[in-house]
């Protein structure tokens, strides 16, 4: 039995959590994360809601529960980190910085100068005490979010649902009678919500409109309200009025340019080998023997680290910079890296 | 379920729904239009404001109707000259803050410790400069009933003051009655106001619905302009079978105003009693001046949000002293005023009696709250250990 703090969302995994950990005797501090509280354009920031069903949970159960204050550091190791990713073209993917800064270092900080021995969290994850590892439910398995936290917070990180499958916590949530059972589950970006990533850049940088091209022709087939809007590989949102569907297959920022393709063929689009950037590997593996993520819930697939340079097996499709590779050695969730 | 927190809400009364169905369905007509069936709506519309002007002892001509008590209070602040100085009570509702806020020049009067208006503090705060002043009738977090015709009274002197001298600044006095109404008399003659603040939904009327009363001589325009409607203070086609409803509320909660002052009283003196057993338990503001259906208390070290989770897993409804602000962890600015410290606001909780209360149901109510706050204190106790 230990002092445990959980870090509680208002969701019903985190909830669920709380009661996992609870009947296995530890002594359970909830923990909400205010990490942004903002309303943006369409969309009312859910957090006073979210908070209210964590503590509601937490007093249901019994437990202690407190509010962390990190909007101040959120703003500046999350939001920022985006934006000016966004700035450079790439396409950052902030939950992922969420969980390196926020989660697992600053919460973590804090809670163990709490008193806490171990902290918790309800994503879909498991660790051996030593490893990051992949969760029994594939379907929901989060270590793509998770790669980049450190090796040294791991053997004090219990994630209580991470052998469950999602219907079955749902399952106990009833049964235990917790309200969130029937909370519809949050979409998109964590902070962003539901709301268009287009709204929330809006808000913080300025964009120009520019020209789309046809990547073979250079042929200007329409314009864009500003080329940090999108995203390699993306079908929708074009706005051509040619009929045919095209595809982003590059982003040239410094003349304000997407070029579009209608070949899913198109070179530009598929790659088998990519540079990374602010690679992290935990532990000892051979590298010549990988499996590799190249977004949450995608299939894995054979691949080799060289260096910074990552082989895959066959050539991938929409390999966007500043998104994540994650890699994997069988089971265990070994780092990963941003693509350059 | 137990609900304590009519303040809150009230449930809409099944006559003044019964009432209101006919405008929905056969009477839908728009009262502007000039056949007969809508002329009959229009007389029955102006009958219905009759009938809640009657109650706060004005004529229909002198009620705007609006879209409840924010909207109410909003024009009530538009008769505001730009930078003018205005005075409001430390135990206003946050539509009277924040207008006030908006208007810059704006002085807050002290309460004492049962949230009640220090005279003393408003006259001197009252100055040949003041030009609005507004007090809510019973403050909503306390139930405190405010000393409206006191006031009145200091603000007639410095009226007559400046007729005397010459002056024609204006000076305005606008009460929110939000609170309070259907619970006592309210009367704008005897009140001594300007400008009245009335809403439906904490009266068993529909929500959506309130009233301006506009005294004569105030000097007012039209926040929101089209068909002229309201006098033209107030454009936008009538809501017909709000009005009919909330003067049906209305009239019926003033023809059992004094059996159900008695009635709350009575349940007031159960639920103290039973909350009395409760260690440290410190009870706000004081039962002379405190509307019988309010009852607020706070225990040491105790959260009131907790209670309120763990009271709505057994489905009893009450607040926490602000309802509005708990929820985004601000704490209450009338609270605060009535000096108490930072534990105890955190601990505040407000019960509200009404229509869905009986003596069987605050018995039952009062035991799951004692049994609640038990249960709490042992947690704490052990987490202490």
């Amino acid at each position: 039995m230990s002092k445990v703090f959980l870090g509680m969302s208002g969701g019903v995994d985190s909830a669920v959590s709380a009661y996992l950990l609870r009947e296995a005797g530890h002594e359970v501090v909830g923990a909400y994360m205010k990490n942004w509280s903002k309303n943006l354009p369409g969309m009312k920031c859910p957090w006073a809601e979210d908070l209210a069903d964590a503590k509601r949970t937490a007093v249901k159960l019994g437990l202690d529960f407190r509010v962390f204050d990190f909007e101040n550091e959120y703003k500046q190791k999350v939001v920022d980190y985006m934006i000016a990713e966004y700035k450079k073209g790439n396409t950052p993917n902030p939950d992922i910085m969420c969980n390196q800064e926020i989660k697992f270092k600053l919460f973590a900080e804090t809670a163990f100068e709490q008193g806490a021995e171990l902290i918790a969290t309800g994503h879909y994850a498991c660790t051996d005490g030593k490893n990051l590892l992949r969760a029994v439910d594939d379907n929901k398995d989060q270590t793509y979010f998770l790669y980049r936290i450190s090796a040294d917070v791991i053997p004090k990180i219990l994630f209580p649902v991470g052998e469950m499958k999602k219907p079955d916590v749902k399952a106990l949530a009833e049964k235990v009678g917790l309200s969130v059972a029937r909370k519809p589950e949050s979409m998109g970006v964590c902070f962003v919500g539901e709301a268009n990533i287009k709204d929330f850049l809006g808000e913080f940088v300025e964009t120009k409109p520019g020209e789309i091209r046809e990547i073979e022709t250079e042929k200007v087939l329409g314009y864009h309200d500003g080329a940090i809007f999108y995203t390699l590989g993306q079908r929708h949102g074009l706005g051509l009025k040619t009929g045919l569907p095209y595809y982003v297959v590059k982003k040239d920022m410094g003349k304000n340019i997407v070029y579009v393709s209608q070949n899913l063929n198109s070179l530009s689009l598929w790659k088998k080998e990519i540079e990374l950037k602010d690679i992290i590997i935990r532990g000892e593996h051979n590298l010549t023997k990988l499996q590799a993520r190249i977004r949450h819930r995608a299939p894995l697939i054979s691949a080799k680290l060289e260096g910074n340079k990552l082989i895959f097996a066959d050539e991938q499709k929409s390999l966007t910079p500043g998104q994540s590779v994650v890699l994997y050695d069988g089971d265990i969730c070994i780092g990963g890296g941003i693509i350059a | 379920m137990i609900y304590l927190d009519h303040a809150a809400a009230t449930p809409l009364s099944k006559h003044a729904f019964e009432e209101m169905k006919l405008y929905f369905d056969a009477d839908f007509f728009n009262p502007s239009a000039a056949y007969l069936p809508a002329q009959k709506v229009r007389r029955q519309y102006e009958a219905a404001k009759d009938q809640i002007a009657h109650i706060i002892g004005a004529k229909g001509a002198d009620l705007v109707m609006t879209s409840g008590a924010t909207e109410s209070i909003n024009l009530a602040f538009s008769t505001i000259r730009p930078g003018a100085k205005i005075l409001i009570s430390a135990a206003e509702h946050q539509a009277v803050r924040a207008c006030a806020e908006r208007c810059g020049n704006c002085e807050t009067i002290k309460i004492d410790k049962n949230a009640r208006l220090e005279l003393e503090d408003f006259q001197k705060k009252l100055t040949a400069e003041t030009e609005f002043v507004s007090v809510c009738l019973v403050s909503s977090e306390i139930g405190t009933i405010q000393p409206i015709s006191d006031i009145a009274r200091m603000v007639a002197t410095e009226r007559q003051r400046r007729a005397l001298a010459g002056d024609d600044r204006p000076l305005y006095f606008h009460c929110d009655a939000s609170q309070g109404l259907g619970l006592m008399e309210v009367k704008v003659a005897r009140l001594g106001v300007d400008l009245l603040t009335l809403n439906a939904a904490k009266v068993y009327g529909p929500k959506g619905i309130g009233a301006l009363y506009i005294g004569h001589g105030v000097k007012i325009s039209a926040q929101s302009v089209g068909g002229g409607q309201e006098m033209g203070l107030r454009s936008g086609t009538e809501n017909v079978p709000a009005t009919i409803a909330f003067a049906t509320a209305l009239t019926d909660a003033q023809n059992h105003l004094s059996a159900e002052k008695k009635r709350l009283q009575n349940l007031k003196k159960i639920l103290v009693k039973n909350l009395e057993t409760i260690p440290n338990i410190e009870f706000h503001g004081n039962p002379k001046t405190q509307l019988p259906s309010f009852v607020s208390f706070s225990v040491p070290g105790i959260d009131a949000e907790r209670m309120i989770f763990a009271l709505e897993d057994k489905e009893i409804y009450l607040s926490t002293g602000a309802a509005c602000a708990a929820s985004k962890g601000e704490k209450s600015p009338t609270l605060k005023a009535m000096g108490l410290n930072d534990a105890a606001i955190a601990g505040s909780l407000r019960i509200s009696m009404g229509k869905l209360n009986d003596e069987e149901n605050i018995k039952q109510a009062a035991d799951a709250i004692c049994k609640v706050i038990a249960t709490e204190q042992a947690r704490l106790e052990r987490s202490k250990a």
